[in-house]
């Protein structure tokens, strides 16, 4: 009798875990989703140009992968990025009367779907290539710079787009990107290894481990002539692709602003200033 | 010969005259071929007049023998045709199907004069409803600002520009969401571009392989067409991580990864275990040396995580020059580090083997090696079996870290799939596989230890197992 009575105490007592747990999720989930609507609000009132939405208040929240010198990297030990686009999101962020702020690195391939999303980022700035894939999913501003790809392999290599055009042969590239697209498509037979950062994938290559690698031509020039001078540029690849910043298709407005101010650097001059200071000329 | 024929095919009278050179077996250099060939033209007027006479023979026989290769009469042309290529539109492959959306990339250089209109004919049949057309005009790596206006009639694509494009310019034409005839085959582009002199045919392009739908592709195409996967997709959540048109094409996707992932561990096991157990009696052994390795190899291996342990090793010996295939330096990579977890098991299990053991085994006069292989190791191996397992399911789980360095696995296919897709299904389905292996093994875990519990000691399982009937029955 007295165990039965030690069970259904139990069990009760198991029921009632059961509803406080319940409730809290509740509890904790309408929380959630009101604390997302007051952001929303308060970024929608505070900012200073009041038809588009931000993350935080007085921030230009911007996500990117910062593994891509010279568009956005760290340079020694410092914790903040540096490079071209971060030094152009600042500038557009400053006539917008904001702060930026810099999330987190992140693996590229999460950058578009992140700002698709929503609710983490107002803007993706990464050496973004403007697709029309991407273009189903998020929108992209204006262009601001163009870009080409390229095939590295290691110094004294005799790797062409042919011969690498091969079972036997392993063409790393980074996990999403354009490069990635093109060695797909234009090099069928040979094995596509995709990896999240441009480093471990340039390690390899130097390594042997992979043939070579498909990457953006401004990145490959610029990380061939200061950290890996055993590898060289066998092809430049001409795409004539075009890098934009990612918007959410939810804030048209905030791309609209962004295209103003770029557009307003492109005719002053700083467009130019800011592509010399980090390619040596005006690409 | 030929090769020589083609060169002056071009009509360039810089290849003419340097072709006419070569017939006189001039030795000059390249570069001044031009001009030798040019003076010595005016100086022997008839003579070179004949061979031009001898050359222009030649060329029409060879046109007429050549004109069904396509790279011969290439050199003919203002416009060529450099590539034509396809993006894969297969999910579970990277072949592109028939009658699904693709992206066309046709690309030619401007040899010389001005191309002012290109129209591009696409195979009959092809699905250009939907399609939009992106036109880039690039010198050298420069991109050029030239306007260019297209528009689709039927099967073809015809492009205008703006200002015409002079030669040595690069034109890449992308037509995105096209769709190959349903039925696949090889195809060609073909196509007309106008300059100056009138409209001119283009150059074949290279054979495009299209496959018509594969069985799996059509049960993606049934679903597709499902009011209740409609319903279902519309959900957000469900929409993003069970689609199930995804779900039919990442199970056939992944499989090959699967099987990657599963031959890793069976073959690192083994090694795995034998590793282990050696390290185990080193550890236990009286020699001070011998046990000082095993502490730094176990606590080193123990004390670090695998994901670096990877690293090292597929970026470290590459560099020492050892260069291994990326399977078997996964394969080594997981036996090293199973080894040392697996050292850890066998030492205690050895360790819970009663002392009386040992010294019933000495009264028999047994010596160290012999107490060791017959009495105590066949003891130890039925109690380590339960952690031995555990271990083997973390190290299966663990296969999927090899994918950040290129190994060919479920975690890379799924990932890959995931890209190419922007859905997160290909995760739900590697989950699958993934517990395909380890839900069986976590019930043969639990079994051998119920097992062991009732051998052990002996009626204690009984009496449990009538304990909970008797709650059952007061519980109702």
């Amino acid at each position: 009798m007295k165990s039965s009575l030690v069970t259904t105490v139990k069990k009760n007592a198991l029921k009632g875990v059961a509803a406080v747990f319940m409730a809290c999720a509740l509890v904790g989930l309408m929380a959630c989703s009101s604390s997302k609507q007051e952001n929303a609000q308060q970024g929608t009132t505070s900012s200073s140009d009041s038809s588009y939405t931000l993350v935080t208040k007085g921030h230009l929240t911007v996500v990117a992968e910062l593994g891509f010198q010279p568009f956005e990297y760290f340079e020694g030990n410092s914790t903040t990025p540096v490079g071209f686009d971060v030094d152009l999101i600042t500038e557009i962020a400053k006539r917008l009367n904001l702060e930026v702020t810099y999330l987190p690195n992140q693996k590229f391939d999460t950058l578009v779907p992140t700002i698709k999303q929503g609710g983490k980022a107002d803007v993706a700035i990464a050496g973004i290539t403007i697709t029309d894939e991407r273009s189903q999913e998020v929108d992209f501003t204006t262009s601001y710079l163009d870009s080409n790809q390229s095939l590295v392999v290691k110094s004294g290599s005799t790797e062409t787009e042919q011969t690498l055009n091969d079972a036997s042969k392993k063409v790393v590239v980074q996990t999403g990107t354009s490069g990635e697209d093109w060695a797909k498509e234009n090099l069928p037979k040979a094995t596509i290894v995709s990896v999240d950062d441009v480093a471990a994938a340039m390690a390899g290559v130097q390594t042997g481990l992979y043939d070579a690698m498909v990457i953006d031509l401004p990145v490959a020039s610029n990380l061939i002539s200061t950290s890996y001078s055993d590898l060289t540029i066998a092809k430049e690849i001409p795409t004539g692709e075009q890098y934009g910043i990612v918007v959410s298709k939810d804030n048209p407005a905030l791309t609209e602003a962004i295209n103003k101010v770029l557009a307003d650097m492109e005719k002053d001059g700083t467009m130019t200033a800011l592509k010399t200071k980090w390619f040596g000329s005006n690409i | 010969m030929i090769a020589l024929l083609h060169k002056t095919m071009s009509g360039q009278q810089l290849s003419l005259c340097m072709s006419s050179a070569s017939f006189k077996a001039e030795s000059a250099p390249q570069s001044t071929a031009y001009n030798s060939a040019k003076s010595k033209l005016s100086h022997n007027r008839a003579y070179s007049s004949l061979l031009v006479v001898l050359l222009a023979t030649l060329l029409l026989s060879g046109l007429f023998f050549m004109s069904l290769s396509v790279f011969s009469v290439q050199g003919a042309f203002a416009l060529t045709t450099n590539k034509a290529t396809t993006k894969s539109n297969q999910t579970e492959g990277n072949g592109v199907i028939g009658g699904k959306e693709t992206r066309l990339t046709w690309e030619g250089t401007v040899e010389d004069e001005q191309v002012f209109q290109l129209t591009l004919q696409l195979p009959e049949g092809s699905d250009l409803q939907s399609a939009t057309t992106k036109v880039t005009v690039l010198s050298g790596l420069t991109r050029e600002k030239i306007e260019a206006t297209a528009s689709v009639q039927g099967t073809q694509v015809v492009i205008s520009f703006a200002t015409p494009v002079d030669a040595q310019k690069l034109i890449r034409v992308e037509i995105s969401g096209m769709k190959f005839p349903a039925d696949g085959g090889s195809y060609t582009v073909e196509g007309t571009y106008t300059t100056e002199q009138g409209t001119q045919k283009l150059a074949s392009s290279p054979e495009i392989t299209i496959i018509p739908n594969t069985p799996v592709q059509a049960l993606v195409n049934w679903l597709d067409a499902q009011p209740w996967v409609e319903a279902w997709n519309s959900n957000h959540f469900l929409g993003m991580f069970l689609k199930p048109q995804l779900i039919v094409s990442s199970v056939v996707m992944l499989f090959p990864g699967w099987l990657v992932c599963l031959a890793i561990v069976i073959c690192a096991y083994p090694v795995a275990i034998v590793l282990g157990m050696g390290f185990a009696l080193l550890k236990i052994s009286k020699n001070p040396l011998l046990r000082a390795l095993a502490v730094v190899y176990i606590n080193l291996l123990r004390g670090t995580p695998f994901f670096l342990q990877i690293y090292i090793l597929f970026f470290g010996l590459p560099m020492l020059n050892i260069n291994l295939d990326t399977n078997l330096l996964g394969f080594i990579v997981v036996a090293i580090n199973s080894s040392a977890y697996l050292s850890e098991i066998f030492r205690a299990g050895i360790q819970s083997i009663p002392q009386g053991q040992y010294e019933a085994a000495s009264s028999l006069g047994m010596n160290r090696l012999q107490t060791m292989t017959f009495i105590i190791i066949p003891q130890t191996i039925r109690r380590v079996i339960p952690p031995l397992t555990s271990d083997f399911i973390t190290s299966y789980k663990d296969t999927s870290l090899l994918s950040s360095v290129g190994v060919m696995e479920l975690m890379m296919f799924a990932k890959n799939l995931t890209t190419s897709t922007g859905n997160m299904t290909p995760y739900m389905t590697a989950a699958l596989f993934y517990l395909a292996i380890t839900l069986p093994l976590i019930k043969v875990v639990g079994t051998i230890e119920k097992r062991m519990e009732q051998s052990e000691t002996g009626k204690t399982a009984i009496v449990a197992a009538s304990k909970t009937q008797a709650l059952s029955k007061e519980g109702n």
